[in-house]
């Protein structure tokens, strides 16, 4: 027995000695990324045409691209990391990834637990419906009359949960779903009435699957589209708002946007 | 098209049978001693293993993953999605096993421990040579039910951004939006893998059957 508790001390004083030299690593954040040389980006590869898995199997997307641009003029190579779109706070909050893209609009809640980038892109919000849909949609909060799908966690769910908590829009009535083409299927199969998301995304889907029209476009939840960074990662979010502006005087952000949305 | 969705979806067959070959035997190895506390150790022993089973048996297995993986680790150890993905597969895979051997054990009459004492053995040796050789045996069957589940599980770690095959299934069916073809593929390559694991149990129970059990 006495040897179990040997044991048993010695594995904690590893974890201890491991945890201490985890946290020693000096440095800012930027220091730390480039000495390693490569920069640690999640992203949810279920969204296009921000970002995607191509045909070849590789990332592809406005997002991915614009990314690769940056790590480049920063020195350093992107290690892409796909996780749900859900995980990605979380894993930026707790330094499993070092930034995420994933068409991040900024909100109060996400701004409490990690930072922002400048904007790289404005984004607008689309509801759609299925060709046949009976009903009219005027303004966004019409929607409260419908069946509504939408991605867990993005900022058009938390708008909607929003007209849940006012009393506007019935709770059973709302559907979140993991990934926005789960919604898109709903829709085309009638179990939903209305869909909400990001408008390029949601065009996209719309022109792939058929059968879908767009009834409202217009900036509701969405908007400017920035980077996460770590809470209190200065440096970093410095150091990636420079590049920013520079692709934008450049007009590379605007090229790469035609390239991927036709717009 | 159809060809390369397959290889893509192919290539995360490596990372499932990697975290179903960390996390079924860590589960054996850990169910097999708590299974073995449970049934000759001491009360207090005894109620710490039911309490562990209990606990891990009611943890949904993504629950644990994210303790482990974004709570626990960084803090405490450095683990990552990968293993972080196998280790709690295989501590929720263990509580289950412990039940497994747990009933395989109790099958084996008494009166064996009992013949073993009177020939002078004692308990660890009659557990090691007259038990345990017999309830590992009748074990395999339900073990092969485990052994699919945890196969099955391991697209949990998806959750961290480990690509295995479901993952890459819902990637191609976003880009596609041909979920019928992703998910196919996807539940094609797991039937494979679920059968063959299965067959090949068949196969090891069969062959070390004893000569008491039924055919």
């Amino acid at each position: 027995m006495k040897r179990l508790y040997f044991w048993f001390a010695l594995v904690l004083v590893m974890s201890l000695l491991l945890a201490a030299c985890g946290g020693a690593a000096g440095g800012s954040q930027l220091d730390v990324i480039k000495k390693a040389g490569v920069i640690k980006v999640g992203t949810s590869a279920d969204y296009p045409p921000f970002e995607y898995i191509d045909e070849s199997g590789n990332k592809a997307g406005f997002d991915i691209e614009l990314m690769e641009e940056i790590a480049k003029r920063l020195g350093v190579k992107v290690e892409w990391v796909d996780m749900p779109f859900d995980s990605l706070i979380a894993g930026v909050q707790e330094g499993k990834i070092d930034i995420s893209i994933s068409a991040f609009n900024y909100t109060e809640e996400r701004d409490q637990v990690v930072d922002f980038s400048d904007t790289y892109y404005d984004g607008e919000d689309a509801f759609a419906v299925a060709d046949g849909f009976a009903g009219s949609i005027q303004a966004p909060e019409d929607v409260a009359a419908y069946k509504v799908g939408v991605q867990n966690g993005t900022t058009q769910d938390g708008w909607l949960t929003g007209l849940v908590d006012e009393g506007l829009l019935a709770e059973a009535n709302l559907f979140r779903y993991d990934r926005a083409d789960q919604a898109a299927l709903d829709l085309k199969n009638g179990r939903i009435d209305v869909m909400m998301a990001d408008s390029v995304p949601m065009k996209a889907l719309a022109a792939q699957l058929g059968g879908l029209k767009i009834v409202y476009e217009g900036v509701v939840s969405s908007g400017p589209m920035n980077i996460v960074i770590p809470e209190g990662a200065t440096e970093l979010g410095q150091a990636i708002n420079e590049v920013i502006a520079q692709l934008e005087a450049e007009g590379f952000i605007e090229a790469l946007a035609l390239k991927h949305f036709g717009q | 098209m159809l060809q390369n969705f397959f290889s893509y979806i192919l290539q995360g067959v490596s990372i499932t049978i990697a975290v179903t070959l960390v996390a079924l035997p860590a589960g054996l190895a850990l169910g097999l001693g708590l299974a073995l506390v449970n049934t000759y150790g001491g009360p207090w022993l005894k109620r710490l293993s039911a309490a562990y089973s209990l606990l891990m048996r009611g943890v949904p297995p993504v629950v644990l993953l994210f303790i482990l993986y974004f709570i626990l680790s960084g803090n405490v150890v450095n683990l990552t999605p990968f293993w972080a993905g196998s280790v709690s597969l295989g501590i929720i895979s263990s509580a289950y096993q412990m039940e497994i051997l747990r009933g395989a054990l109790l099958s084996i009459s008494g009166g064996q421990m009992t013949a073993a004492r009177a020939i002078g053995m004692s308990r660890w040796q009659a557990i090691r040579n007259i038990i345990l050789p017999q309830a590992l045996r009748i074990a395999i069957p339900p073990w092969s039910n485990e052994a699919s589940i945890v196969l099955k599980d391991s697209s949990l770690v998806y959750a961290l951004g480990v690509p295995e095959i479901l993952r890459r299934a819902q990637q191609l069916s976003a880009t596609t939006q041909q979920p019928m073809l992703a998910f196919g593929a996807a539940a094609l390559i797991y039937f494979v893998l679920v059968f063959l694991v299965n067959r090949g149990l068949d196969t090891l129970a069969e062959k070390t059957k004893l000569p008491t059990q039924a055919a």
